[in-house]
């Protein structure tokens, strides 16, 4: 994504507003506990609860350990609770489905596939007709920029565009929410920052539901209207932080956020809490 | 280029060897009588036929062997009831050398077709098993999962994502576990046969030209060769995207 893009997004749905209406998403007292070969339990995770709704981005920020991607698989499906329930547009979840596509951390191209092919590869399995296969393939490769590339295999890509064809594959499957566990943590810095940008563009182009995780907090507030940040021993919610100098806007551009009134203090905060949760000596 | 100059050097020291009287000529012939005699055969003596018949035992046995592999062991590496139902049994099989079945193969089928692809069947056909299995199981959880976020059913994943991302390892497996039934079919020649590559080297022996026995372990080398550029050539054929080229 070349071309100057919009400084500022459209606005993203107001964190603050009624609570009535049903979540998008919906997570309550949600637990998972493992256990031992020698028949000891393990809680890796305790009564996690919070919503997240229509359109917004959603971040699970924390330090290792504090079972975030547990979570986000539970919400995949990929996992089961041990206690609580997990519901998407107030339907419980059970189960991987089509609704929740998910984008991982490691490279998911499938090689045999052009990047068209691979694109279209959701849709083929929901037996979506072809020629509304190919165009919305068209479409998604067009948004994350890889229109010159549709026919090429994925080994002759590099990372960030491997990435940028598991969003579109996801997103082309029109899922109700989109799951993303650390998607650029394995990229360069340079190149994660052009994802993240382009991440904004996409979630404004495509009207979507995020659910992310990360521990890059800059990315965290970067691309979140809502963080869950969570901490160890058991994983569970500690804060839940709104960055509310946004001011419910989108920001399009790193310098922007981080020229933002309000970031500096927003970093700091979080940066203390991941020091205090994040070190073995000060947690409780 | 530089591989060939080893090979100039080996014939040479060969020829030299012989022709300086260095080793006994009737026990070591010299490299070009054996080329002599391997027209011979061919041209004379209807050689053609024991290589044809050889191929075709290689080719027969093997196909069976890979017909019940591929899918058995796609199954095992997929799913875990059907590894711990199989399991237990391929891989006993893998401790037992096939030429310990020649004897009972030979009592049980005669000295027919038959015991030739049994061996040849039962030699290869465990390993391959295994080794397929063991590709599959390592085809990464991440490729399954992503197709069950994008709503793909067990089958599904089965037929569009474990099955071509496990093919060109398949494919290895195949080409390495081919030069291992070479050497069960030569085994079975030698042994309990009167045709093929491996029974005129054991009639070759008994009137003591070892030009022969050179010329057939020639062709069975040169026969292993080019099926391994068969398996090479089917490999790029087969896999256009793993080759390095860009588009």
């Amino acid at each position: 994504m070349s071309q100057p893009m919009d400084d500022v997004m459209p606005s993203a749905p107001d964190p603050s507003g009624d609570v009535a209406e049903v979540p998008k998403l919906r997570l309550k007292g949600v637990g998972k506990s493992f256990r031992l070969p020698r028949g000891e339990t393990i809680e890796a995770i305790a009564n996690v609860s919070f919503d997240a709704r229509e359109n917004e981005v959603c971040v699970l920020l924390g330090p290792s350990g504090c079972g975030k991607s547990t979570v986000l698989r539970m919400v995949a499906g990929l996992e089961q609770p041990t206690t609580g329930e997990l519901t998407l547009d107030g339907e419980p979840i059970v189960g991987p489905d089509q609704e929740r596509g998910m984008v991982f951390q490691a490279y998911t191209s499938f090689d045999w596939l052009t990047v068209q092919q691979n694109v279209e590869y959701g849709m083929r399995l929901n037996h979506v007709p072809r020629q509304e296969r190919r165009e919305r393939a068209e479409h998604f490769i067009e948004l994350v920029g890889l229109s010159r590339f549709a026919g090429t295999y994925p080994r002759h890509l590099s990372g960030g565009m491997k990435q940028r064809v598991a969003i579109a594959r996801t997103l082309a499957n029109a899922p109700a929410i989109l799951l993303m566990d650390e998607p650029f943590g394995a990229l360069d810095a340079q190149t994660r920052w052009q994802m993240q940008e382009l991440m904004m563009d996409i979630v404004a182009a495509a009207n979507t539901t995020v659910l992310m995780v990360t521990h890059d907090i800059e990315e965290a507030i970067f691309l979140a209207d809502r963080i869950e940040f969570m901490s160890r021993h058991p994983g569970r919610v500690h804060e839940e932080i709104i960055p509310a100098f946004k001011q419910g806007r989108r920001i399009g551009q790193k310098e922007e956020l981080i020229g933002l009134a309000g970031y500096g203090d927003m970093e700091r905060h979080i940066l203390r809490l991941m020091r205090e949760q994040g070190s073995d000596e000060t947690a409780p | 280029m530089l591989g060939a100059l080893v090979w100039i050097l080996f014939f040479g020291v060969w020829e030299t060897a012989v022709s300086r009287g260095w080793v006994n000529a009737l026990l070591v012939p010299s490299p070009v009588d054996v080329i002599a005699t391997l027209y011979e055969l061919f041209a004379e003596r209807g050689f053609l036929g024991d290589v044809g018949i050889s191929i075709a035992r290689i080719i027969g046995s093997f196909l069976l062997a890979c017909a019940i592999a591929i899918p058995l062991g796609i199954l095992m590496g997929s799913f875990k009831t059907v590894e711990a139902l199989f399991n237990p049994f391929v891989s006993a099989w893998r401790y037992l050398p096939a030429p310990a079945f020649i004897p009972i193969l030979l009592m049980w089928f005669g000295t027919g077709e038959l015991p030739k692809l049994a061996l040849l069947f039962l030699g290869v056909i465990f390993f391959l098993i295994t080794l397929i299995m063991d590709h599959t199981s390592q085809v990464r959880a991440e490729l399954i999962e992503t197709a069950m976020t994008l709503g793909g059913k067990r089958w599904q994943i089965l037929w569009t994502v474990v099955v071509p991302a496990v093919l060109p390892n398949i494919l290895i497996s195949m080409r390495q576990m081919l030069a291992i039934a070479w050497t069960y079919l030569v085994i079975a020649e030698i042994v309990a046969s009167t045709t093929g590559i491996g029974a005129m080297m054991m009639r070759a022996r008994r009137f003591l030209n070892t030009d022969e026995i050179m010329a057939g372990i020639l062709v069975i080398g040169v026969l292993g060769l080019a099926f391994d550029l068969l398996f090479r050539w089917l490999q790029r054929a087969l896999f256009p995207y793993l080759s390095q080229e860009g588009d």
